[in-house]
């Protein structure tokens, strides 16, 4: 290995200090201390004084950008990257180039402006599979980003092919920009149309409605506007908020949706996934194919209704699968089982899980319900309080196709070279695995569970969230389960007899 | 408990140390004493006349300690001590852990990243010691608790060679 020390450092654009002094990345951190003191001397000086603070905070902003700038550098070497930063403890971070699992270039908006872009650049940190490492190039030159990313992922293919002749005699630069892309998917501007019903992209408007009141609290009384009230019976007017804000709500949804899709377009060039998306902010994100393991196709509520899914790639080492492994960010569910069916052999329909598993969701669902129904009936005898006998009984009643609802999410499925599970009952996952994904078996029984005959299988794989579950299959399905799915190995598990 | 239903998958093959027992009834007795000092100072500090929980803690904190050295003491030990068990395999290591919600992990050999050795306090006063068996998955961790410290050095040793023997790079 190099030393680190030695390797002459390239810095990142001066332009990025401009940047950082304009979003105040730096002077962040002390926004909550210039508030304290706001609150505190009250900001009753005038103009004066906003002013002050505002120059101020511009100039230690400037100041801690300057400072970051200063002391940062990279530099990509034979086996590593390596990023130096820090002014007063210096970190040296070295990580090996086989350890990269994804590089990522984004543009954010104001990056643009300069043509600059950050570069995030993902690294598996060994067996805990939570605290996976991030290096952040933060303000290149979008030719050096690209040139960074293309160096990196090709090294690294190099590295982790080994002694693979085609590797070798694609020399060292061969930049992965010159192989054959192949577009696998593609985004269509009416799957927008979905946005609304998408519970994250709902969650867009929302915000901005929040954030917008909270604003009007803030302005003094006497810039408010004194607005007539319109002489309309209350009903009228109540309806026509409520319609007005549901198209408010599904704009701003299928806008917010627009930002973080436009776009999008997932390509396949060499051994690595590529997908680029944004409006405001360009992401470029890469994945190795080799490291695929699995897919989840979610569905939420509403995008049942309508037949939208969404698919991510499960990558070991990569962490974050719903964002950085995103195949299909939004779009018709056949698109995405066609994708995830690219990338993972379908092991065939679902098998539904025994009635057992119904009586227990069913149970479970309306347990809660129950309790309080007791306590209310004690309640009522005790001292003929009925609301708490009421919440009691509607709660049992909604629990019930709850209850039905979750069971109708699980299934499983096992086949030669893959597995599938899934459940959830507001957002349905349906994930896909390789048999080699696992790299353990769990089978989990309570006493409720075994009373009934059912367990719980959760196959641990290293990527996504780390385990995917089979919840209440039953007892004597498991070791053949986790026998078909991942191979003779597994067979430790087949009971005796 | 008459006729338990048959366990969904084998049942690994080893019970631990039976120094387990002795450990697991001292970590009974421990609880056991907190939950009392806990329950006497109550007792002691509350005044009698603050309405009506401080008869609740007069009479639900000692049955509280009693349950609590009934199961901790009697019970627990003896039921984990017959639930947990484990194995080495060719191929993989098996563990059965739990008391009333059963665990079992297997993870094949192949796919360990990292074997350790933990001894706490109380597992060193009964020569005891964990071995945990770690692998790219952070839900894919095999504990096989309470075993010999010797035992212990010795499967960690084992596992360890053969893992490396048999890695395979592909997670």
């Amino acid at each position: 290995m190099i030393d680190p020390v030695e390797v002459p450092g390239r810095r990142t654009s001066a332009w990025v200090l401009l940047l950082h002094t304009i979003t105040f990345r730096q002077a962040r951190a002390l926004v909550p201390a210039a508030l304290a003191f706001g609150a505190t001397r009250g900001l009753d000086g005038g103009a004066l004084t906003v002013v002050a603070l505002v120059v101020g905070v511009t100039l230690l902003s400037l100041l801690g950008a300057a400072v970051t700038w200063w002391r940062f550098s990279y530099a990509d070497t034979e086996t590593a990257m390596v990023v130096t930063r820090g002014l007063l403890s210096r970190s040296v971070r070295t990580v090996p180039l086989d350890r990269v699992r994804g590089v990522e270039v984004e543009a954010p908006a104001l990056h643009r402006l300069f043509g600059l872009v950050r570069v995030r650049i993902d690294a598996a940190a060994g067996s805990t599979g939570g605290t996976e490492e991030e290096l952040l190039v933060d303000g290149v030159p979008q030719a050096e980003g690209d040139r960074l990313r293309a160096r990196l992922l090709a090294r690294r293919a190099r590295v982790v092919a080994g002694d693979v002749a085609a590797a070798g005699t694609e020399g060292a630069v061969a930049p992965p920009a010159e192989e054959p892309e192949e577009e696998i998917a593609r985004f269509d501007r009416r799957w927008l149309l979905y946005a609304p019903l998408v519970g994250s992209y709902l969650a867009v408007p929302l915000a901005a409605i929040g954030a917008l009141f909270r604003l009007l609290d803030e302005v003094p009384d006497r810039f408010v506007p004194d607005l007539d009230r319109p002489d309309l019976p209350d009903g009228t007017v109540a309806a026509g908020a409520v319609a007005i804000a549901v198209v408010l709500l599904a704009l701003g949804s299928i806008v917010g949706s627009a930002v973080v899709n436009w776009g999008f377009r997932l390509v396949r060039r060499g051994g690595s996934l590529i997908a680029v998306r944004g409006l405001v902010t360009r992401r470029h994100t890469e994945l190795e194919i080799d490291r695929i393991r699995g897919c989840t196709v979610s569905q939420g509520v509403g995008m049942r209704l309508v037949g939208a899914a969404r698919a991510s790639a499960l990558v070991t080492g990569l962490g974050d699968a719903a964002r950085r492994g995103q195949l299909l960010p939004l779009g018709p569910h056949a698109e995405a089982w066609s994708l995830a069916g690219r990338l993972v052999e379908h092991p065939g329909p679902l098998i539904a899980h025994p009635p057992a598993a119904r009586r227990r969701s069913v149970v479970r669902a309306t347990a809660l319900g129950l309790l309080v129904l007791v306590a209310g009936a004690v309640l009522t005898a005790l001292h003929g309080w009925w609301p708490v006998l009421v919440a009691g009984a509607v709660l049992t009643a909604l629990g019930v196709p709850l209850g039905l609802a979750r069971y109708a999410a699980l299934g499983h499925a096992a086949g030669p070279r893959s597995f599938a599970v899934r459940s959830g009952w507001l957002v349905r996952e349906h994930t896909v695995l390789q048999g080699r994904a696992v790299v353990g078996w769990q089978v989990r029984q309570s006493v409720v569970q075994r009373r009934a005959g059912l367990v719980t299988v959760l196959a641990c794989v290293g990527a996504g969230t780390g385990g995917y579950a089979a919840r209440d299959i039953a007892a004597d399905e498991a070791a053949a389960f986790a026998r078909t799915a991942s191979g003779s190995w597994a067979a430790t598990l087949t009971p005796y007899g | 408990m008459s006729s338990p239903p048959p366990a969904p998958v084998r049942e690994p093959a080893w019970s631990l140390s039976r120094s387990a027992i002795s450990l697991w009834v001292a970590q009974g007795v421990i609880a056991a004493l907190v939950e009392a000092a806990v329950v006497a100072a109550l007792i002691v500090f509350v005044p009698g006349d603050a309405g009506w929980w401080p008869t609740l803690v007069r009479w639900g904190g000692p049955a509280l300690v009693l349950v609590t050295v009934v199961l901790d003491i009697g019970v627990q030990p003896r039921l984990r001590y017959r639930v947990h068990r484990w194995e080495v395999t060719d191929e993989a290591v098996y563990t059965l852990t739990g008391w009333l919600t059963r665990t079992w992990t297997l993870v094949p050999i192949s796919r360990i990243q990292t074997v350790d050795v933990t001894r706490g306090v109380l597992q060193q006063v009964f020569g005891l010691a964990t071995v945990a068996v770690l692998t790219a998955s952070s839900q894919g961790t095999v504990r096989i608790p309470h075993l010999g410290a010797d035992v212990a050095r010795r499967v960690a040793d084992d596992l360890a060679r053969r893992a490396e023997l048999v890695r395979d790079e592909a997670t």
